[in-house]
């Protein structure tokens, strides 16, 4: 599964959400996620990939794409590691 | 008063009351764990400020609201020192909603994070503080007693932890071990800023009697005093510090001081 799939995963998951509507375009607002929706994501979402996802960096995804491509990014530094 | 060769715990420690509480307890000699959260940087930095102090601090990444990561965190303290001396449970989150949109998410949450943790890491605290004389102190809120608006969820949650104290002062004294509470009324942490900008919490000096907001530093003065010998006889309470709001509802905040 694709690092893309597996958030889609959780976050349908936890926000309650049909995972065929998530987008990388989708805000967080049109997934009808809340704040602790959001809080949980990221949690799951640290431990899924064992990273971290600072709160200044989580503020500036705009939508789901950007939540991905930071986890790539974070991943891909791991695997270089 | 003196914690030397002593072990606490002080769950979401990085910041905060919970930061205050630390460097007290490690200013009187305590070996200190930091737990935390999600904001390492932060832990990392106050674990380097109780090393100034001449102490040890070890930190420990645990959601509290897990159990699973709870016994993760207390098989690490088992494996790396074997015993603990003091507990403070001072992590909290929760869900600021008016009760109608207050969801079992929500709910669960809340409860989990401040109450059903509060059990789960006593006992497991318990077993490491075997012939050990330990402490425990919950930090509680003045919301488990009046109302705030949007706290509900909160209030209740520090509710259950208030009578699990007082459940656990009496079934842990046989184990030789004392449990308290303390609650505050409003401190000008990270988690209040949520409530300023809300407008639910105006001026506190106008609104305490005593003329100024409760500090972290405050609270944390009197865990360590409950952690002390000196209160030994105290068992089940929850001690107030609030510079005197919640017995004077009529009386104006600010005055003078000598
Ligand atoms: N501030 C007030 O007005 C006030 C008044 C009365 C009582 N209290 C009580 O005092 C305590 C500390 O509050 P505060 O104002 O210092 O809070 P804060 O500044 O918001 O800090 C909260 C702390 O709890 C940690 N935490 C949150 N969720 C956690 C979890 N699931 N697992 C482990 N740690 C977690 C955080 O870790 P990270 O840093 O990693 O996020 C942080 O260290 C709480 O019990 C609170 O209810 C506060």
């Amino acid at each position: 599964m694709s690092v893309e799939e597996q958030i889609r995963d959780i976050v349908s998951r936890i926000a309650h959400i049909d995972k065929s509507i998530i987008t990388r375009e989708s805000t967080f607002k049109e997934m009808k996620a809340d704040s602790l929706d959001v809080v949980q994501a990221l949690v799951a979402v640290e431990e899924a990939f064992d990273i971290e996802i600072p709160d200044e960096e989580a503020q500036k995804f705009q939508n789901f794409g950007d939540f991905v491509s930071y986890v790539e990014s974070q991943t891909a530094k791991k695997d270089e590691a | 008063m003196s914690f030397e060769g002593k072990l606490a715990l002080v769950t979401g420690s990085g910041r905060g009351i919970g930061r205050a509480t630390a460097l007290k307890l490690a200013s009187l000699g305590c070996d200190i764990i930091v737990n935390y959260f999600r904001r390492r940087e932060t832990a990392e930095s106050t674990a380097k400020d109780i090393q100034a102090l001449g102490v040890r601090a070890e930190v420990i990444k645990a959601n509290v609201g897990d159990p699973a990561k709870i016994d993760a965190m207390f098989d690490t303290i088992a494996n790396k020192f074997g015993y603990l001396d003091i507990f403070v449970s001072n992590a909290a989150s929760g869900v600021g909603r008016p009760i109608m949109d207050v969801d079992v998410k929500a709910w669960d949450w809340t409860m989990d994070i401040n109450a059903k943790a509060f059990l789960l890491c006593v006992q497991r605290a318990a077993k490491l503080m075997e012939g050990r004389a330990g402490t425990v102190v919950s930090i509680s809120s003045l919301g488990s007693r009046f109302v705030w608006p949007t706290y509900a969820a909160v209030g209740v949650s520090k509710a259950a932890l208030e009578a699990l104290t007082r459940y656990l002062a009496i079934e842990m004294i046989p184990k030789g071990i004392r449990v308290n509470a303390v609650s505050a009324s409003a401190v000008n942490t990270e988690a209040l800023q949520f409530y300023i900008r809300e407008g639910y919490v105006k001026d506190s000096k106008q609104t305490t009697p005593t003329g100024r907001m409760v500090t972290p530093e405050d609270v944390a003065n009197v865990v360590a005093f409950l952690c002390s010998d000196e209160a030994f006889m105290i068992r089940g309470q929850t001690i107030i510090v609030d510079g005197g709001t919640s017995v004077a509802p009529f009386v104006p905040g600010g005055q003078e001081q000598a």
